[in-house]
């Protein structure tokens, strides 16, 4: 027999709630790649205004993981998925924060648009986001393929951004009236870099939600 | 080295000839905590109580298979059930001392058993008292009537009193079921402490109390073993989707 259970309507909240932040995430990266490749310096700001939304959702989802872990003792998958979204919350809070960093170092860009597009950085972004709206979907679908899809990718991401900031730190050496410009191309490259490993980082714990097992820490093939 | 201390091999229970339990094989460890959990009327107690043939009391009872403690078959003819019963004590949901005194309460049994010599019986009891943690609030009123103790201690003296003749396994029938959070407290804490010396067995309703005091689990559902683990592993991920929707409370 089925029962109605007044937690499901909590863990429907939550879930709504996640994937909402999954969103918003998602539109500040779109945003910030096209700030970036169009040196639009208003829809960067854009950007930095709108992180105060997604700290808000970020507090309201912790707030709700508690409130479940407290009147509800979560167990089973129950407990996997609220463990899960409590670390893929915080995963999205560093995303969007880095999105704010990287929307911060275009306005000093933007003269430089040639040296962004040589180092490629327009491109390992738009990479960032299409690895990012997978996530999109492995969060709304649970469909483990996306969570493989996007562990594979990302070790491709991050090799490129290994190799970018190699290139970045020779055109330092060699030109020294770079250093500033190029200094902060390579800080935006390793933002990118960060965002893929918090992406692998989601695909972790959506697999942990479906099959219980921790993946963190293991070679993804 | 784990050692089972309990085996069963396909075991079936008939109450007139009706299944209560339907092939149920299970090594449960010695020295650990085997939790029982499931709905009303899965099997769980009348299980339980197989084990120590407290069903042997019951009309129409009819038990086939292998029931194994410490390698004997327990429903072999020539086993003394008194004795099964003194190396299988039990404790029951609702606490049930005897109309008597706190000490005579816990002296019974072994004055049962033979023991006669006054300072072996204080000994006995005051170990007793001291194992199911009630000792430093009885040993000043032990000629009390065991019947003024609260709930909580009425518990406590029972478990003391299965403790007085020195049992191997402890069964527990809900222990704490009818007890306020700081005497459940008490009752899990004990258990946890007893299972040093003593294999414990506990049926429970109390999914949390399984969770926070047992090593293994058994999940019953019609009178089958649906699924064993670590209780880890069954509270985390459990393999069986019938145990996954009874413990989020989906069913049941």
């Amino acid at each position: 027999m089925e029962n109605y259970r007044i937690f499901d309507s909590e863990l429907e909240k939550l879930s709504h709630k996640v994937i909402q932040m999954c969103s918003q995430v998602n539109q500040q990266l779109i945003d910030v790649i096209k700030a970036i490749k169009t040196s639009d310096i208003a829809l960067a700001r854009t950007v930095i205004s709108n992180d105060e939304f997604i700290n808000n959702l970020d507090v309201k989802i912790d707030k709700l993981c508690q409130k479940i872990f407290a009147l509800q003792q979560p167990v089973a998958s129950d407990l996997r998925y609220i463990i899960s979204a409590l670390k893929i919350n915080n995963d999205l809070e560093r995303i969007g924060d880095h999105a704010v960093n990287v929307a911060k170092r275009i306005e000093p860009l933007q003269d430089y648009k040639q040296l962004v597009e040589e180092f490629g950085i327009d491109v390992i972004g738009e990479k960032t986001t299409i690895l990012f709206s997978d996530v999109v979907e492995l969060v709304k679908t649970h469909d483990l393929t996306y969570a493989v899809k996007i562990m594979n990718k990302a070790e491709a991401i991050k090799e490129e951004c290994e190799d970018i900031a190699s290139r970045i730190l020779g055109e330092m050496m060699h030109q020294s009236e770079v250093v500033v410009v190029a200094a902060n191309i390579l800080i935006i490259n390793n933002l990118f870099e960060r965002i893929t490993s918090y992406s692998t980082n989601i695909a972790e714990s959506i697999s942990f939600v479906v099959n219980g097992e921790i993946v963190k820490h293991k070679k993804h093939n | 080295m784990i050692v089972d201390k309990i085996y069963t091999e396909n075991m079936f229970l008939y109450y007139s000839g009706k299944m209560a339990l339907n092939d149920i094989s299970i090594k449960i460890p010695e020295k650990k905590v085997t939790a029982f959990i499931g709905p009303s009327g899965c099997g769980k107690s009348t299980f339980l109580r197989s084990l120590n043939r407290m069903n042997d009391l019951i009309d129409g009872v009819k038990i086939e298979g292998n029931v194994i403690i410490d390698n004997i078959n327990i429903y072999d003819k020539n086993i003394d059930v008194v004795n099964l019963r003194k190396k299988v004590g039990m404790v029951f949901q609702k606490s049930n001392p005897f109309a008597k005194s706190i000490y005579e309460n816990v002296a019974y049994g072994p004055k049962i058993n033979g023991i006669s010599d006054k300072k072996q019986l204080e000994e006995i009891v005051e170990n007793a008292l001291k194992n199911a943690a009630i000792w430093d609030e009885v040993k000043d009123r032990l000629g009390d009537s065991a019947m003024g103790l609260s709930g909580g201690q009425q518990q406590r003296l029972c478990i003391a009193r299965t403790l007085a003749v020195n049992p191997e396994i402890v069964l527990m029938d809900e222990p704490a079921s009818a007890l306020d959070p700081l005497s459940t407290a008490k009752i899990e804490e004990l258990i946890v402490q007893l299972k040093e010396n003593y294999t414990i067995v506990i049926v429970t309703h109390n999914m949390q109390q399984a969770a926070r005091i047992s090593d293994n689990t058994a999940f019953f559902y019609l009178g089958e073993l649906i699924e064993y683990d670590r209780t880890k592993k069954i509270f985390t991920n459990p393999d069986k989707k019938q145990t996954e929707d009874y413990i989020t409370g989906r069913f049941g």
